[in-house]
């Protein structure tokens, strides 16, 4: 007899199995001492190429001595000799594994093993993964416009008194994208113009223009800083509130329960808040607008010789109506776009709550991405128009 | 007679993984109909095939003799034919118990207001919830809840109602007066329930008939009653799954 392995390195290690090998052909593996996840213990593994070491060996007999107290770790180290022995038709006598042991290997093995897997990855070259992404934004865009047409239906149909949306339930959206978001934009509006008017201050008071300071502050303010930074604000305020709660309503089966109720979820859940969006945004952006005028009168009259009353001639005289115009009809436009962004990527949810935010996310996303590219279409729609 | 529900040959599919093939069965007028089966089976699948969340093929599910897809986009099909109680209730969020149950009435009926208070009071007095008209879902227990949820689903005297895992969630008093709520529906308002549960005593205590879906077959291996089921399957799966309800019967 002849001791092969004794598989205790570490000092601390509480568990103990020793491999002998008896006639040349039995491998005994005696298992002893305190098996426990918080410890060192021996792995199969070395166990393993011991007996891969020694073709001979055709049966393996497990001994229990002195086994103190065990848990999965053991259950893990016999499952992985049981299965090598299994695998090299080598005869295991398991009469001295205590019972529990036992009970808990057999258990292990009989549980059921899906042999189908509802999705298989693997790893992708780069031609491989630039077409995946442009089939992704394809169809992604194909699924936003089906969208955008159902709504549109919908919205002609709710023009046309054909459908109705529930009065208290948009009252408490209007009140919600309207009068509780102006004090962000109230802050952001104004910071924003009060920067505007700063950066224009340093360039115009080296030639002596400090007065044109108006002029920047009103018409960018007007035609675009207004309108996009109440879009962007409302894409990560009211658009991930939208596909928040939306994404919600699917993971508690709201949204089912609302279909198997008979109701139309574009209807129900969509048409309050894109009109309720695309209504109070126009407003929103002439907040915002005057807002960053304000912004803008602050820091000119803090940092130059300007007057209160001269600012504000400047003002009337060099923006139009055009130019708030524009803003009105950008922003209708935005809003429109964050509120069925929103919706479309709540209704896309499924049902983890690690979706929710996977979704809330996309949405501000693609919300701020939509804004900016809708805005660079605007520039260009206008300047063809010469408005 | 004419089945309230039948299914013909359907195969059901989660992305490309196949869940169960070739379901044939049939729900008749007024029984308590149960979809049994081990977790992960796909009674809560099979469920939204037979309401129509999930899209099917024609001359798969008829509602008396009707195929599904001429009646889903029949409004009324909705609440007037079906009702239905989700596993966590489902109640919207943002109403109270009382708008929950009366929205269905507000629109697919022409009673006024008066008559809408007067039907929601009565149908969540049926359900224990008297006194509950206005609080939100968030301010009361997950039980109550299913109440509320039971009381929405017989908003509209449906012909049909379908549970989804009615007792899950629930103590076991609260299941019990869940099973005889149900018992007393079906025996006063003679409706035909569709019940997807894995709750043995539920299966044994209100089951008219039922089928058992097998995970590893992917079909049904056993139809009849509760006790049928037990006594006389030889289905290994069905035994393991009923045998400890004899236990509870």
């Amino acid at each position: 007899m002849s001791c092969f392995l004794r598989e205790k390195f570490f000092e601390n290690m509480t568990g103990i199995a020793e491999l002998k090998v008896e006639n040349e052909s039995i491998a005994i593996i005696s298992i002893a001492g305190t098996w426990s996840i918080y410890e060192k213990h021996p792995h199969a593994e070395k166990f393993i190429e011991t007996i891969l070491s020694k073709p001979s060996i055709q049966r393996v007999d497990l001994k229990f001595v002195n086994l103190k107290s065990w848990d999965s770790v053991l259950i893990n180290f016999l499952v992985h000799i049981l299965n090598f022995c299994e695998s090299k038709n080598l005869t295991v006598n398991i009469d001295d594994v205590p019972i529990g042991i036992r009970k808990l290997i057999e258990l292990s093995k009989t549980s059921p093993i899906r042999s189908e897997s509802p999705t298989s990855q693997k790893e992708s070259t780069v031609l491989e993964f630039i077409g995946s992404v442009g089939l992704f934004l394809f169809f992604s865009l194909r699924i936003f416009l089906g969208f955008i047409g159902k709504l549109w239906v919908e919205i002609i149909s709710f023009i046309g008194g054909k459908v109705k949306i529930r009065s208290r339930e948009f009252a408490i959206v209007l009140q919600e994208v309207g009068v509780k978001a102006l004090p962000i934009v109230f802050l952001i509006s104004f910071l924003v113009g009060l920067i505007i008017a700063f950066i224009s201050i340093l360039q115009l008071s080296q030639f002596g223009a400090n007065i044109y300071v108006a002029n920047l502050v009103g018409i960018s303010m007007m035609r675009e800083m207004g309108c996009i930074m109440t879009g962007i604000i409302m894409s990560g305020r009211t658009g991930a509130a939208f596909a928040a709660t939306i994404g919600t309503m699917i993971v508690n089966d709201e949204v089912d329960a609302l279909q198997t109720a008979g109701f139309s979820i574009i209807n129900f859940l969509v048409l309050p808040r894109v009109i309720a969006l695309t209504l109070m945004m126009p407003l929103l952006c002439i907040f915002s607008s005057f807002m960053g005028i304000l912004g803008g009168l602050c820091a000119a009259i803090s940092t130059t010789d300007l007057t209160i009353v001269r600012y504000c001639t400047q003002m009337a005289n060099s923006i139009h109506l055009n130019d708030l115009f524009v803003g009105i009809i950008k922003s209708c436009f935005f809003g429109f776009l964050v509120a069925a962004i929103g919706c479309q990527k709540g209704l896309q949810c499924k049902r983890s709550a690690e979706d929710v935010g996977l979704i809330t996310t996309t949405a501000v996303v693609t919300s701020i991405t939509a804004i900016v590219i809708m805005d660079a279409i605007f520039a260009i729609v206008f300047s063809f128009l010469g408005i | 007679m004419m089945p309230k529900i039948s299914v013909k040959n359907l195969s059901m599919a989660y992305d490309n993984y196949v869940i169960m093939r070739n379901l044939s069965f049939d729900v008749q007028q007024g029984e308590i109909f149960l979809v049994i089966g081990q977790s992960g089976c796909g009674k809560s699948t099979l469920l939204k095939y037979l309401l129509g969340l999930k899209q099917v093929g024609y001359q798969k599910i008829f509602y008396d003799g009707q195929d599904i897809n001429s009646m889903i986009n029949i409004p009324s099909f909705y609440g007037k034919k079906i009702g239905v109680l989700y596993q966590s209730g489902a109640l919207w969020s943002s109403m109270t118990l009382a708008e929950n149950v009366a929205l269905p009435l507000e629109t697919y009926t022409p009673l006024n207001r008066k008559e809408i208070e007067e039907i929601v009071t009565l149908k969540l007095s049926l359900v224990g919830l008297k006194g509950f008209e206005n609080f939100y879902p968030s301010q009361i227990s997950g039980g109550m809840q299913k109440r509320a949820g039971l009381a929405r689903a017989m908003a509209l005297d449906p012909e049909i109602l379908f549970f989804d895992e009615p007792s899950a969630g629930l103590d076991s008093v609260s299941a019990k007066r869940l099973d005889d709520l149900i018992l007393e529906l079906k025996e006063s308002l003679r409706i035909t329930v569709v019940i997807v549960t894995h709750d043995l005593a539920s299966i044994f205590a209100i089951g008219t008939r039922a089928i058992f879906l097998d995970v590893e077959s992917k079909t049904i291996t056993a139809t009849g009653t509760p006790h049928e089921l037990l006594v006389s399957s030889n289905d290994k799966n069905v035994m393991a799954f009923l045998s400890r309800g004899t236990k509870i019967a």
